[in-house]
């Protein structure tokens, strides 16, 4: 164990504590020390005690760990740990937080704790047999994949629109190029637009293109996407970004099968097929009177509704092997099962950003691991947290209404770092309102 | 409308915002305040757009706006009464004739201007002030006022007018046997040399004031000298020399406490180590300098620089996640403490990133970064910089026309600077395109 910060005196007794558990003990006085000590040596804990800005700290000492040889834990000590600083301390999955001074009971439990989490049971992980969409691949045979798979059967020999619909990372652009590869047009380009991810000033000339000079940073003559497209599919993810002037140009391309590059003369004929994807609620944009109802229908031809990753049940351990065999290989690693509290843990999170926050978790996860098992505390931070361990739980293990909004409020805090503002945002409520409530808590 | 069709509309985003405020330089602290309060729009977090969100596609709350509008007003009064003050004082200075105490006003509005990061304004300050003291029987305000000049000349990328200043303040303090001046100014014409790429004439200042540093026992001086000598090294490559320095800079700044200097002594040992291929000391390196910042809270700007040389570490080893989460966090930090010149950088490098990914989406850093450079009145050579990279992520993408273009329009900014040797890795940058 590395302990950080700290007298002499302090440091003399957690060696005799560290010694009851057989372990060992290292001290450095301070934080630039504790991290030249880090660098040093392998570590299974590091013990940090957390000065004036704990918050801070803690967010340090997490970040500084992370990829660090061994993987180390993180034990922390403040000083009387406010409420929001044990939930920050949960969310980025600190072993344990101790209050100062520090007694010899919490010391040794956290200590067994960590040897608990060592008892992990491995699981083999499944061979499984990805259907390739290059650069990607569809992976999972739950009943809710087998009927988009039908769809995709069903539409890839047409050349009709398709509008893909689901939350994000649900796969929406490997569906596309599922449609466009098993298609009529399969030997011509897939080109991919991501409409949110571009400014809009620059998304006509980048869906059009421009002609040399056309408006400032028109440095060169550039072939817009659908040029770039024809004989091909064009790809319009996250469609409900766009103004509503650039949709009238999207549908007279679509109608009209010609375009115009931005600062030039003639039209240009394009032969493409479109395929759209939203996150949104398109009905709901026309109503809104952000998206044309003409494009709309236009679009919406065939829909594909895609499911939730927690709606797919078995397919979880389906993607987790297939992430793993991926990314292991590409770190050079084997890695053959994945422990069960592990597995547990990935079970029972709700997944919000469905598979691509699956595989963000899984890839992090492979590069930290060190042997063939992946285990809990490869996992990110914020998903080692454990309930059991939150206030407001009764004893038949159910929450009250009014303790499942305490908890839910504090954990959206904790992700927007306290702000307020942010916090109502994403959950839907006036910021008085979520002040209000703040205050009721006690948060 | 429905309330839930309210809560869903999508919210309104920096780049929007930005686009209803007029161009106009009254404006500028509420543009400011406008990046500091925005935040990431969580549902973009997961979506495929997440991978390519700036600072552009942020969040903004007009509410929150307008919360933090009377602190940023209260700034803006207390700046320019400042300024205000201290011209009136040294107008009075003036009536009753006390030339110095006029400088040193004039002088103390240039050092607000130059810490708001007005250099322009900074610089004009200055050379009210520099008029004044050509006049006084003591030439020490002088020297300081044109080292002063030849600082922010440098920062506002004017190189070979920076080193007149200098060179005419290194004059006068050897006349006067001001020695804290002739070691600044013998600073200051490194680090313009270095600037205009004449490596072997910026050591050659930096021994001078070494040396002048040592004999007259100016530690701080001395440590400061000796660390630059070693980031001078590292560039020429010569990375055991550096190392040597380096480590005596260490030893400097460590016996004085210095934690920024100990800050950016292991940040270029980090560098050295990451040249040589020692990824663990490099990391290691990193890490403790990001340590010794937490203790030079102002450093925010450091912080920033640590973090970016990380994620060119990663970047360098093909782990490109942990380089994205390393650039995300130097982003948060760059919004939190208005250090948008560093958002340049941090969009740059994310945008070569994703052209090392193969991902063409990620041109949108690189517009993002050339807007930045607009809004913040970069450095002519920050802005090449951002043509440079931008121009070899084309070319990677296999659009010469392009990527050509905007390597041209580096070459000419660097050219025009007469920085040597960044305009001659531009151009074996067009020649390779070329072959």
């Amino acid at each position: 164990m590395l302990a950080v910060g700290g007298d002499a005196a302090l440091l003399q007794t957690m060696r005799r504590w560290a010694g009851e558990a057989d372990a060992a003990v290292e001290g450095a006085p301070d934080l630039p020390r504790g991290a030249r000590l880090l660098a040093q040596g392998r570590w299974t804990v590091v013990l940090a005690l957390l000065g004036d800005r704990p918050d801070e700290e803690l967010t340090w000492w997490a970040e500084a760990l992370r990829g660090v040889e061994g993987a180390p834990r993180l034990l922390a000590v403040a000083d009387r740990p406010s409420m929001g600083l044990v939930l920050r301390a949960e969310k980025l999955g600190v072993l344990d937080l101790l209050p100062q001074p520090l007694r010899r009971e919490d010391f040794l439990q956290a200590l067994h704790r960590l040897r608990s989490a060592a008892g992990e049971v491995p699981v083999p992980l499944p061979d499984v047999a990805p259907h390739g969409v290059a650069p990607y691949a569809l992976v999972g045979q739950s009943p809710a994949m087998v009927e988009v798979y039908k769809v995709i059967a069903r539409v890839a020999g047409s050349t009709a629109t398709v509008l893909i619909q689901g939350e994000s990372g649900t796969g929406k652009e490997v569906v596309a190029r599922a449609i466009h590869l098993n298609g009529s047009v399969a030997s011509g380009p897939f080109v991919a637009v991501n409409c949110a991810a571009i400014p809009e000033n620059l998304l006509e000339s980048e869906l059009f293109g421009h002609e040399k000079g056309s408006f400032t940073g028109a440095v060169a003559r550039r072939v817009g996407r659908f040029e770039q497209a024809s004989g091909g599919t064009l790809f319009l993810d996250e469609i409900a970004d766009m103004g509503l002037a650039l949709q009238a140009k999207i549908l007279r391309a679509v109608q009209e099968r010609e375009i115009e590059r931005v600062g030039g003369t003639a039209p240009i004929p394009v032969n493409v097929r479109l395929i759209a994807a939203t996150n949104r609620d398109l009905r709901e944009a026309v109503a809104q009177g952000r998206l044309r109802e003409d494009l709309y229908y236009r679009l919406a031809v065939v829909i594909i509704q895609l499911p939730r990753l927690t709606e797919r049940g078995d397919d979880l351990l389906q993607l987790i092997a297939y992430f793993v065999s991926l990314f292991a290989e590409k770190c050079g690693k084997r890695i053959e099962a994945i422990s069960d509290r592990a597995f547990e843990t990935l079970r029972n999170r709700p997944w919000v950003g469905n598979v691509r926050e699956l595989r963000n978790v899984i890839e992090r996860a492979v590069i930290v691991a060190t042997d063939a098992t992946l285990r809990l505390e490869h996992l990110p931070e914020e998903l080692r947290t454990d309930e059991a361990g939150l206030p407001g739980r009764s004893p038949t293990g159910l929450l009250t209404l009014a303790d499942a909004e305490a908890r839910h409020i504090a954990r959206v805090l904790a992700h927007t770092g306290g702000q307020i503002g942010a916090a109502a945002e994403i959950l839907g409520i006036h910021r008085n309102t979520l002040t209000r409530k703040v205050r009721e808590y006690g948060l | 409308m429905s309330p839930g069709a309210k809560r869903l509309r999508p919210a309104l985003r920096v780049e929007q915002a930005l686009g209803l405020l007029p161009d106009i330089e009254v404006l500028a602290p509420l543009r400011a305040l406008l990046l500091a309060a925005s935040h990431p729009d969580e549902r973009a977090k997961w979506s495929s757009s997440g991978p390519y969100l700036t600072v552009g596609k942020r969040a903004v709350l007009p509410a929150e706006l307008r919360e933090g509008m009377s602190q940023v007003l209260e700034q803006v009064q207390g700046h320019v009464g400042a300024l205000y003050t201290a011209c009136v004082e040294a107008l009075e200075c003036q009536q009753r004739e006390d030339g110095a105490g006029a400088i040193a006003a004039l002088r103390r509005a240039g050092g607000l201007e130059e810490e708001a990061g007005r250099l322009a304004q900074a610089k004009a300050w200055y050379e009210v002030a520099l008029l004044l003291a050509e006049r006084l029987p003591d030439r020490r305000p002088e020297v300081e006022l044109l080292r002063a000049l030849g600082g922010v000349c440098h920062a506002l990328s004017r190189y070979a007018e920076g080193a007149r200043y200098c060179q005419r303040g290194l004059a006068l303090a050897e006349a006067e046997f001001d020695q804290a001046g002739a070691i600044a100014a013998c600073e200051g014409l490194g680090l313009l040399a270095l600037a205009q790429g004449e490596l072997a004439g910026a050591q050659a200042w930096y021994q001078r004031g070494l040396r002048l540093a040592e004999s007259r026992e100016d530690a701080a001086r001395v440590g400061q000298l000796t660390y630059r000598l070693g980031e001078l090294l590292r560039s020429r490559g010569d990375l055991t020399a550096a190392a040597e320095y380096l480590a005596r800079a260490h030893e400097r700044f460590e016996a004085a406490s210095d934690a920024a200097g100990l800050a950016r002594t292991l940040d270029a040992q980090g560098q050295i180590d990451a040249r040589l291929g020692r990824r663990g000391a490099a990391l290691g390196a990193f890490r403790e300098a990001l340590a010794w910042r937490r203790r030079a809270p102002r450093e925010a700007s450091l912080e920033v620089t640590i973090r970016l040389h990380i994620a060119e570490l990663a970047v360098d080893s093909e782990r490109y996640l942990e380089a994205e989460e390393e650039l995300r966090r130097a982003e948060q930090v760059a919004i939190a403490h208005n250090l948008g010149r560093q958002l340049i950088e941090i969009y740059t490098l994310m945008g070569a990133l994703r052209g090392r990914q193969g991902e063409e989406t990620g041109f949108v850093f690189f517009e993002q970064a050339i807007e930045l450079c607009r809004i913040y009145g970069a450095s002519p050579t920050t802005e090449a910089h951002v043509y440079h990279e931008y121009g070899v992520f084309r070319g990677r993408l296999g659009f010469k026309e392009e990527a050509r273009a905007y390597l041209e329009k580096a070459s000419g900014i660097f050219e025009s600077l007469g920085q040597v040797a960044e305009l001659e890795r531009v151009q074996a940058e067009l020649q390779r395109m070329s072959a």
